[in-house]
């Protein structure tokens, strides 16, 4: 859909598909095996550097920074193609994205070169980030002690994503002089970077998620001290409607799964599509998938034009989207009976990574009470 | 007022008053007794799970991930030696007799740490139903013995239940679809027996389970007169086990592919066939086999929706862990109204979940397939009658063709239409409104823990996990609302007709 609303994605639209189609879809019970996270790194590696030769990776930076500057619907578009297929992939373009957008809003020209035009291979050019966390509601964050040169750092961030693959990660951290947090580039393989074994989560196992503990480890602030939080908004609002083109995609691979399912299956001597109440559920997963990708279609518009309250139009259809998924992927897996429940079919992996997504960004409560707060302000 | 006539004439009327509010009137006549009996085994269950269930269930669920054919031996070994096995099998079988509704909650408590190993204990039960509600008082015997037996020698011997096929799950839970489904396990009757020949899937505690309650057919195409239910035992010849199922939750418990190749089952683990049901009723066999299996999911169904409260209930103590143990902007989350609105939200739908299987267990126990063994008289003098008196005494008789014929007789035969619609109507209410309630407070409990609740160790993403498989089995959320119409709503829908359209 978004495709039709901008035609210049539609040489994007057919890479993507063709991408997802052959490189990550042959593999995608296989790395959703335990031991979750163990990134496979061939794979990563060689899709890296197609998708990376296809712009993809820096789909949203700036060509100056070797990226081909595109807006949040091309980021939206591929997200979705590639969350039809393994959501997984998905999240770590979207924990690199949300890294890449940090660093832009804070206007850290130094770093992003430090990083993106020079980087050789996926860990160096992939930057972790705790995508799902809204650092301004964390309990605890890694303390920021300046030492002359820069900074150093020190205590626990809990679930880094891509923390024990890429060399770089976006961190958040206090400082003692100020409210607020904020953003500092760290070397992952610094020896004061202590790292946990990959997280047993819920879903999108191919993407690995760590807790790590810093101990005195060298960092570079990015942007202002302090101006964490205003670096977070920013990104975050532009970044939610890309979290819900992941859950759209996977409703859409949700139905087609069950359509295609149903269509094959038969019950009581016909096919399973022909009893009026599996169509009933069809069709309410299509009627949310529908409208699902209206709203990632509209929000995409309203931020790539600005919009009158794009922020809190973004917010607001990302959380109905999510709420649209959850029960989307529930219905996947009913229409498919036992089979659905079961690993040799996609439904069961969706019905977790749907739950999986909605948690990006922080809790889904808290957001609403932001939002409202921000309306009624 | 109103003259009894007319009271009687007006509350008859659809919806039948009574009907409508079991607990009103049965709860009154529940032996005193039964409670005490069900506060001992709640007792026992929270023993268990501070011992055994608890320190286990993530641990397990790890295992099962590491090694995807892990069987929890040894948790059937811990749940045999703590007697869970004989629990709720009649005294005048061997059991310990507990009184057959005390099973809801019993799992509920078990379901509410951990799903999986409540159906370990659980699925058993389905297996034992099947081999009941069959009324062949002499195989009945002969197998609850087993089990009671394996007890004793510290060697499990569990039952499970072996209905669903790779072409027909759904179809194999109601008549009118046996008869147009594609089924593929078929019996064919040679001198002494029966030879099977195909597969069953998705069968809870198959690898593990000695003894499977078996459905078969004598013509895959008339599946609903020719249905033929047996036993059959492990290491019987022709029978082996295939896949070890790949699920997403319930890990602990296997789910088990049983193939059975030209396997000969002999006529004395026949539990029915068509010819056996014409010794004791006039009634055709499509209607008995509708009997049959309608009390037992009435049974199986009810427990489901325990299953869906103990998963509504573990979600509940996950987010209100949570809720307690953590802070929003310095303050405790517990003093925020939305957290205290959404657990209280939680909370409700527990209890409402409850309040459905309790009504079909009072349907059960008062129309259905317990009405018998929870007539007060009848519960207290097996309760306090001596071993020896059904050892001795009654024991025999179930050798004997009249044991069976008198079960048959009471259990199928006699059993009034509108009630085997009661039973079954109210248990599959209670299944589908139980186990979406389950589902519910799982994703209240995401929502509310964030990133956290997506960690394993917390245990909410592995609730979520197990209590999707509770909208399926037993036959899925959508064919119980449709057994709901149909055995409760249809006569104010006098047109309505089911699996024509």
């Amino acid at each position: 859909m978004l495709t039709a609303l901008n035609k210049d994605l539609k040489p994007f639209e057919e890479l993507i598909t063709k991408f997802s189609k052959d490189e990550l879809k042959p593999h995608v019970e296989e790395h959703d095996r335990y031991p979750f996270g163990t990134l496979d790194t061939n794979i990563i590696e060689s899709g890296f550097h197609r998708i990376y030769d296809l712009g993809f990776l820096g789909i949203m930076l700036p060509e100056k920074y070797a990226g081909i500057g595109q807006g949040i619907s091309a980021m939206c578009m591929m997200l979705g193609h590639v969350a039809e297929v393994d959501a997984s992939y998905s999240l770590i373009i979207f924990t690199s994205g949300m890294s890449q957008q940090i660093i832009l809003n804070a206007d850290a020209d130094g770093i992003a070169e430090k990083i993106y035009p020079i980087a050789k291979n996926a860990q160096e050019y992939l930057v972790a980030f705790p995508s799902f966390t809204d650092p301004g509601q964390a309990a605890a964050l890694p303390q920021a002690s300046s030492s002359g040169t820069g900074y150093t750092l020190t205590g626990k961030l809990d679930y880094l994503v891509l923390g024990n693959f890429s060399k770089w990660a976006v961190i958040p951290a206090r400082t003692t002089d100020s409210k607020s947090y904020s953003f500092f580039l760290v070397d992952l393989n610094d020896k004061g970077v202590r790292k946990s074994n990959a997280i047993f989560s819920l879903g999108l196992h191919a993407c690995p998620i760590i807790d790590i503990t810093l101990n005195g480890v060298s960092a570079q602030i990015i942007g202002g001290e302090g101006k964490g939080e205003k670096y977070f908004e920013a990104t975050s609002r532009i970044m939610h409607v890309a979290a819900a083109a992941i859950n759209a995609g996977i409703m859409r691979g949700s139905l087609k799964e069950a359509i295609d399912y149903t269509k094959e299956r038969e019950q009581g001597g016909k096919l399973v599509i022909n009893w009026s109440e599996v169509r009933m559920l069809l069709a309410n997963m299509a009627v949310k998938s529908k409208a699902a990708e209206l709203c990632v279609t509209q929000t995409c518009k309203a931020i790539d034009e600005k919009l009158k309250d794009w922020g809190q139009i973004s917010i607001a259809s990302t959380l109905h989207v999510h709420d649209l998924a959850c029960e989307v992927v529930t219905d996947g897996v009913q229409l498919l009976g036992g089979n659905g429940y079961m690993k040799d079919y996609g439904q069961e992996k969706r019905y977790r990574d749907a739950r999986q997504v909605q948690a990006l960004l922080g809790l889904v409560p808290l957001k609403k009470l932001a939002l409202i707060k921000e309306i009624i302000a | 007022m109103l003259a009894r006539s007319d009271v009687k004439s007006f509350i008859s009327r659809f919806p039948s008053f009574e009907d409508e509010t079991l607990s009103m009137y049965y709860a009154p006549r529940m032996p005193k007794a039964m409670i005490k009996e069900t506060e001992e085994l709640i007792a026992l269950a929270r023993k268990f799970n501070d011992e055994v269930a608890r320190p286990l269930c993530l641990e397990l669920d790890r295992k099962t991930h590491e090694d995807p054919d892990y069987f929890p031996v040894e948790l059937v070994k811990k749940a045999n030696e703590w007697g869970f096995y004989t629990l709720w099998i009649p005294k005048l079988f061997g059991g310990k007799g507990y009184n057959m509704p005390s099973i809801s909650y019993f799992l509920e408590e078990i379901g509410s740490v951990c799903l999986g190993i409540a159906n370990v204990i659980g699925v058993h039960y389905l297996g034992m139903t099947g081999l009941m509600m069959s009324c062949n008082a002499r195989v009945t015997k002969k197998i609850l013995h087993e089990v009671v037996e394996g007890e004793k020698r510290g060697e499990p011997c569990l039952l499970s239940f072996s209905i669903t096929e790779p072409n027909a799950g759904t179809d194999v839970e109601e008549v009118e679809l046996e008869a147009m489904g594609r089924l593929g396990c078929h019996a064919k009757k040679v001198k002494g027996g029966y030879i099977v020949n195909g597969s069953k899937i998705f069968i809870s505690m198959g690898h593990l389970s000695k003894w499977t309650v078996l459905y078969a057919y004598t013509d895959l195409k008339r599946g609903a007169d020719t249905k033929v239910s047996m036993m059959v035992k492990v290491g019987m010849k022709g029978f082996s086990f295939g896949r070890h199922e790949n699920k997403m939750g319930q890990r602990i418990c296997p789910a088990s592919v049983l193939n059975f190749e030209d396997c000969f089952v002999p006529d004395e683990y026949v539990l029915t066939d068509p010819e056996s049901l014409k010794s004791f009723t006039k009634h055709p066999s499509r209607d008995m086999n509708m009997r049959h299996i309608d009390y037992v999911f009435s049974i199986s169904r009810a427990a489901v929706g325990a299953f869906g409260i103990g998963a509504a209930r573990g979600a509940f103590n996950a987010a209100l862990k949570y809720a307690n143990e953590s802070e929003i902007d310095g303050k405790p989350m517990v003093t925020y109204e939305w957290v205290q609105c959404r657990l209280a939200e939680m909370y409700a739908n527990v209890r409402l979940g409850r309040l459905t299987y309790q009504e079909a267990n009072y349907a059960n126990q008062h129309r259905g397939p317990y009405n018998l063994l929870q007539m007060k008289p009848m519960y207290y003098y097996l309760k306090y009658m001596p071993l020896w008196f059904f050892n001795i005494i009654l024991a025999p008789l179930l050798n004997r063709s009249i044991g069976t014929w008198l079960m048959s007789k009471w259990y199928l035969d006699w059993q009034k239409p509108e009630d085997q619609s009661l039973t079954t109507g109210l248990a599959s209410m209670a299944k589908f409104c139980c186990t979406d309630l389950g589902v519910k407070n799982c994703q209240m409990a995401l929502e509310l823990m964030g990133k956290a609740g997506l960690r394993q160790e917390n245990g909410a993403e592995k609730i979520l996990r197990d209590a999707k498989l509770l909208q399926i089995y037993e036959g899925t959320n959508q064919l119980n609302r449709i057994n709901l119409f149909k055995s409760i709503i249809a006569p104010a829908a006098p047109k309505a007709t089911f699996f024509e359209e």
